[in-house]
């Protein structure tokens, strides 16, 4: 079979005006935080080649602001200040080394920020506050409408001058475009506020003065959001009548699109696998209908097939895949090879990427420790070794994988019969079913590597030493731990015991969680859908803390409401007694203190079911660490975290050997 | 009898005064190194006077990095050199804060195992350490040692060691953190004393150490209490040079440096409790908010203590020892404890600054408020607000003859309304402060009187330029409220007293979730009134996470009775019941209200600027924020127009 022959459209070639793409797919805009003190750094550079290299279509990059009052976070590309130039050069260079065009995307995030960094007021069209930042901008002058124009152009021209092949005007989720676009926004009673035409002045004006600073022989596009997925926002037919006068100006070559707005409604811009793949797709649809230019399409695409599909149904031009590419920088080339099932398909879980984001830090990924890494070199190669890593959740799979690809032989005990260690757990909830393609994805990749792996075996110390390791990675997990308060009440249980069906709770139940995210929500989910009356308590200031963090926080919100799941807050359990009779027959009686305020609570219940921070399972290191041979633990027999820090100390501690 | 600004001898040194400058989060860093902008903000706060500045606490060890730009000790030798150089001269002695996280830092940056004396999550980042083996315990004493050396090889004249309620040496302290079965779990000084004699063997008896003792973690259950503390400080009293009496632990990491809900000075007894324990073998230090130079005196006159700490005052103000050595305590601008611009533990970055002071932290971008300018100019300022004030002040202060309008009956604009209410006082000090800084420098103050576009033009054709810093007006409620709901704007219920407002239950509207709204209804139910708060947010209050206020707010806000409707947008209010929808489910809900009121986002009264566009504009009237925005464009303004660069508004934003 031909090359990328599985796909009818995606390997085919597509005219951006003067720009021709080898493909469909896009690594689409987004933010990385790799920017220092507001200039672009050699890890935009080869963050970006990677993608390149990894067969990807087209590269935009993440946004560059236009104007000194556009700051809204930290990490921001300065486009305004000329100093970018050099890094522009770097990161253009590297892609244009793999053949790849690469656009940059320009923006002025208007009144979708704040003056923490700039300490300049905010530009809106009105003095609307954003939900987020909740600063009251000020609604810009007329001479100040022209000094944006004149920064989008003067930024265009600078990005053209650093290489780029095009430019994007993001006009979508985060933009004073989308705040001029959007009824919301916009109260303004002169020229550019009122009716559509008047709304959309603000962007064609841009888009003349981009295409004049760039020339004919650049690209541009503008990338528009389809539905605001706010009270009074831009609609579906809004945009697509702002997208036709967009084609009918003659001096655009593609549109992009977006779905929601960053800063009120994000949870469906970078949905997590709680939204279902493709959702965003009626937006390109309805405007590929309307206008005649190449149209890109978004939102949680995962697999090549899916993207071929949606080029085939016609719903887009080209398919926007970017946490696909996050996670396997290589998503592209192993499609079009014929190897599409070794992609390490991205799980939406958005932890190590959006979650990341919104706290100032680096994009990374929860499967991929290379991601947002990759200017730093690794340790150069040893020579071959012979390494043992006991335990088979992510992060025993990712010290084999990682030991395995860097020529060591490797040898990976579990003594469960399946791989995947807590990952098999956690994912038994539907919700959370997507989540079990990291423990897919490592056990592809172990099993290409040619990691042996030993499933059903509990290693010990001495069929460890009869392997004569050169290095030993302890990778045995954790167990469930045993609150004090919980005495031993037989109905007070983990919520392991739960997922892997040692108990089946009904009546009404309690939930105490003390770890603020999935393991809780996830399991309080799964019991309302058995028919149980669920009760969530924190000693937090909300219920799922973290959820917030990786855009969970809505989707469970509305699912908590809908199954008549209860949310309670500041409590903390003191004990559990057993209930004889009553309503509740071998029962718990849950006391519980709101620490606030001091004042004592009473639960009567069927069953308590625990969400909290389990034991080490560190036994097997204790009794190897004055081996001969070296060892070493990663995740969680070292201390339990979340499923990256596995993965990353995995991976690091196996670069090393 | 000693005074403030009396010399003390702390080992073999000589500090000029018994103010200390604490360490502090400031994001001033160059990535994890002490910076040029870390030079300028010590060095103004070392010729202002302080006697001992203690830099930004850095981190012993590569396994801690608790936040992206804390400093690294072992990037800092150059640093801190260079605050050495610049300090100095000025006669103040320079410490290197050092310190270490351990389970309450982050592993975000480092993508590494968290440390600790025990498997114990903390309460904020809730994330799982590892129990440190005897290993790890070498390392980090051997990193202290080792920072407290290139410290002094820098020419610094000693070192402060963090045993504070952020630190990895308070957690082998408690019994809420250190539950080891070994020698340093049965002994949980053990560590401390170890790292003290690393460091002492590393910089010799004639460098100082200083050691920030947490002296109560506010969990007497198994937390330091005052009577750990005490025996503690017993021992190590005869082994460090100074002590910091401070308190604090992992539920009460705000109460160390807390807003104005706490009391000045909230440590005196547990110091004076300290200073007894330490017998007089080690000079002991107050820290604890310490604003005011009187009531430091105080403490040092009652033998409270021996020094005192006074951070935030010279955050707000670099001059304070000076001023008060020059008999002018009076001229030194306020620290209101409002936190809002100083506590910069946040993952936005921020960087550390006064909102009274907005040059605070800023020292190498924003220029000086202080000098003359070459030209003096007449200039009329048009509101009396604290953007007004400012740039009346500053203007007056560089040689300019200035005229102060205001409309209203007094000066202070909004800061004085907002000024109600518990904890709430001290916001009028900053107005206060301006006013009577206006009047010292010879500010033609008018109230009472309006100014139209006419008198803008007279005034212009007089030969005076023009400032309009005319503040802010309410913004009128969006929603249907029908004639049995009174709604009236937060700070006009502030202004007005709750004696005019309707009788029956209040529903206070939050939009912003800052202090405005938390401050109106805790107000109203002080005066007994039935009150909500509307909220969009899953917590009320939640701008105050960066002043530290947030959990306590929602503590008060419930031990007051107000019910807190959360996750709540306003949809209108008819028949005596305000409709409420939840944000995310669409839920609707009604309470009582006979009256809203509306605590949400302002507009600019623009009214006199959109007669004369173009004019020279600050604060509020350019788009309603905070104090720090409206001192900040007054200051601007001043600086623009004093020399003569503002001929329109519209160059300016």
């Amino acid at each position: 079979m031909s090359a990328g022959s599985h796909y009818r459209h995606l390997f085919t070639p597509l005219r951006l005006g003067p720009v021709t793409v080898r493909n469909r797919i896009v690594f689409s805009a987004h933010l990385t935080n790799y920017a220092a003190a507001g200039l672009p750094t050699a890890q935009h550079a080869a963050y970006y080649a990677a993608r390149a290299a990894g067969g990807s279509g087209l590269i935009i990059t993440e946004e560059h602001s236009t104007h000194v009052t556009d700051w809204p976070y930290e990490k921001l590309i300065h486009g305004f200040n000329p100093a970018v130039l050099p890094g522009y050069r770097r990161i253009t260079d590297a892609v244009h080394a793999h053949d790849v065009p690469i656009f940059a995307q320009i923006n002025h995030n208007g009144g979708q920020g704040s003056s923490m960094y700039s300490r300049l007021p905010v530009w809106a069209p009105s003095p609307v506050p954003d939900p987020l930042f909740r600063e009251v901008p000020k609604a810009v002058e007329l001479s100040e409408i022209g000094e944006i124009v004149a920064g989008y152009a003067e930024v265009a021209e600078r990005c053209i001058a650093g290489g780029f092949d095009g430019i994007e005007l993001q006009c979508s989720h985060s933009s004073i475009v989308r705040g001029f676009l959007s009824p919301a926004t916009n109260h303004r009673t002169d020229g550019y506020g009122g009716p559509l035409e008047n709304r959309a002045r603000l962007l064609l004006e841009i888009v003349d003065a981009v295409r004049e600073a760039i020339g004919a022989d650049k690209a541009l596009g503008v990338r528009l959001c389809g539905d605001e997925l706010i009270e009074g926002g831009t609609g579906i037919d809004d945009a697509v009548a702002v997208a036709k006068m967009v084609d009918a100006g003659g001096r655009v070559d593609y549109i992009n699109t977006s779905i929601g707005v960053a800063t009120a409604t994000l949870f469906m811009i970078e949905a997590s696998m709680q939204v279902p793949p493709g959702y965003a797709m009626f937006i390109p649809s309805a405007i590929r209908q309307a206008v005649g230019l190449p149209v890109v399409g978004v939102g949680r695409f995962k697999d090549p097939l899916q993207a071929d599909r949606a080029l085939d149904e016609g719903q887009c031009d080209l398919v926007g895949v970017v946490r696909g590419q996050i996670a396997d920088a290589d998503f592209a080339a192993k499609a079009r090879s014929g190897h599409a099932t070794d992609i390490r398909t991205c799980l939406s879980c958005n932890q190590e990427c959006v979650g990341r984001m919104g706290l100032n830090r680096w994009l990374g990924c929860i499967e991929s420790p290379r991601t947002g890494r990759e200017a730093i070199p690794l340790p150069l190669r040893s020579r071959p070794k012979k390494v043992v890593v006991v335990g088979g959740g992510p992060g025993g799979l990712q010290a084999a994988v990682t030991a395995a690809e860097r020529g060591h032989r490797v040898v990976l005990y579990e003594r469960h019969d399946r791989l995947g260690g807590q990952v098999q757990v956690a994912a038994t909830v539907p919700s959370r079913a997507e989540f079990l393609d990291i423990a897919r994805n490592l056990i592809v990749n172990a099993r290409r590597a040619g990691v042996e792996l030993r499933t059903g075996i509990e290693a010990d110390p001495d069929s460890i030493r009869a392997e004569q390791p050169a290095a030993v990675v302890v990778a045995t997990g954790a167990r469930p731990s045993r609150p004090w308060w919980a005495a031993d009440h037989p109905r007070v249980v983990d919520i392991r015991d739960v997922l892997e069906g040692r108990v089946s709770p009904d009546g009404e139940v309690v939930v105490v969680d003390e770890l603020g995210f999935h393991p809780a929500t996830s399991t309080a989910e799964l019991l309302a859908d058995r028919g149980c009356r669920v009760e969530i308590v924190t000693n937090g200031m909300v219920v799922g803390q973290d959820l917030g963090v990786t855009l969970d926080m809505e989707t469970w919100n509305v699912k908590a409401h809908a199954k008549g799941i209860a949310q309670s807050v500041d409590l903390v359990p003191m004990g559990a007694a057993p209930l004889a009779g009553g309503p509740h027959p071998g029962g718990v009686e849950l006391s519980l203190q709101h620490h606030p305020t001091g004042t004592d609570q009473l639960r009567r219940c069927d069953w308590v079911v625990c969400a909290v921070q389990p034991e080490p399972e560190d036994r097997l290191w204790s009794e190897l660490r004055e081996s001969a041979f070296a060892v070493y633990r990663v995740g969680d027999c070292l201390a339990p975290r979340r499923a990256h820090a596995a993965v990353i100390e995995g991976h690091r501690v196996a670069a090393a050997l | 009898m000693s005074s403030l600004v009396d010399a003390i001898a702390v080992a073999g040194r000589t500090a000029p005064s018994r103010v200390i400058f604490g360490p502090h989060e400031t994001n001033l860093g160059d990535d994890r190194r002490i910076s040029r902008r870390h030079v300028a903000y010590y060095q103004a706060r070392a010729a202002g006077g302080s006697g001992v500045i203690v830099t930004e606490t850095a981190s012993v060890h590569p396994s801690d990095w608790p936040y992206e730009r804390a400093p690294l000790a072992a990037d800092c030798g150059p640093g801190w050199a260079a605050v050495a150089a610049g300090c100095q001269p000025h006669g103040s002695l320079v410490l290197a804060g050092l310190g270490h996280a351990g389970g309450q830092g982050s592993s975000a940056n480092s993508q590494s195992v968290l440390w600790a004396p025990s498997r114990v999550a903390d309460a904020i980042n809730r994330e799982m350490p590892m129990e440190m083996g005897q290993e790890e315990i070498d390392q980090l004493v051997d990193g202290f040692a080792g920072a407290a050396r290139l410290a002094a090889d820098a020419g610094l004249d000693g070192v402060e060691i963090d045993v504070g309620p952020i630190s990895l040496l308070r957690q082998f302290h408690s019994g809420l953190t250190n539950l080891r079965g070994d020698a340093y779990g049965t002994d949980k000084l053990r560590l401390t004393t170890e790292v003290v004699a690393a460091v002492r063997r590393a910089i010799g008896a004639d460098h100082v150490i200083s050691v920030r003792l947490c002296c109560d973690e506010l969990a007497p259950w198994a937390g330091i209490t005052p009577d750990h503390a005490f025996d503690h400080l017993a021992t190590l009293a005869g082994q460090v040079d100074l002590v910091v009496v401070v308190r604090g632990g992992p539920f009460s990491v705000s109460a160390y440096r807390p807003d104005a809900h706490a009391p000045a000075i909230f440590n005196a007894e547990l110091c004076r409790r300290m200073r007894d324990a330490a017998g007089a073998r080690v000079p002991v230090v107050l820290q604890g908010s310490v604003i005011d130079p009187g009531s430091a005196q105080a403490a040092l006159d009652d033998g409270t203590a021996d020094l005192v700490e006074m951070t935030r005052a010279q955050i707000a103000e670099p001059r304070l020892v000076t001023l008060v050595r020059e008999g002018a305590a009076h001229r030194a601008r306020p620290c209101i404890l409002c936190n809002q611009a100083c506590r910069v533990r946040d993952n936005r970055n921020p960087i550390v600054s006064c909102v009274g002071d907005p040059g605070s932290g800023h020292e190498t971008t924003e220029p000086a408020a202080e000098g003359t300018d070459p030209v003096a100019h007449e200039v009329l300022v048009v509101g009396g607000g604290v953007a007004g004030l400012e740039c009346a002040r500053v203007l007056a202060g560089r040689g300019h003859r200035v005229r102060l309008i205001e409309r209203g009956p007094r000066l202070g604009g909004v800061v004085v309304a907002a000024s109600v209410g518990p904890g709430r006082a001290r916001l009028a000090e900053l107005a206060g402060w301006l006013e009577s800084e206006c009047r010292a420098s010879g500010v033609e103050v008018e109230v009472g009187a309006e100014v139209t576009p006419a008198d803008l033009d007279a005034a212009t054709a007089g030969g005076a330029a023009v400032v309009i810093a005319t503040g802010s007006r309410p913004r009128p409620i969006d929603v249907p409220v029908d004639e049995t709901i009174t709604v009236v704007d937060g700070l006009s219920a502030l202004a007005g007293g709750s004696a005019r407002l309707p009788d029956g239950p209040v529903v206070v509207h939050d939009p912003v979730g800052g202090p405005i709204g938390i401050g109106v209804a805790e107000w109203l139910a002080g005066e007994g009134r039935r009150v909500s708060i509307v909220t969009p947010d899953q917590i009320a209050g939640t701008l105050l996470a960066i002043t530290g206020d947030l959990a306590d707010a929602n503590t008060r806000l419930q031990r007051a009775g107000v019910r807190r409707e959360l996750r709540a947008v306003l949809r209108g209010a008819k028949g005596g019941r305000a409709l409420l929808d939840d944000v995310w489910t669409g839920e609707r809900r009604e309470v009582d209200a006979a009256v809203i009121i509306d605590c949400g986002h302002r507009l600019p009264e623009e009214t006199l600027y959109q007669g004369r566009p173009g004019t020279p504009r600050a604060g509020d009237c350019v788009a309603p924020r905070t104090l720090l925005e409206a001192v900040l464009e007054g200051r601007r303004r001043a600086l623009e127009v004093g020399s003569g660069s503002a001929t329109s508004g519209l160059a300016i934003r």
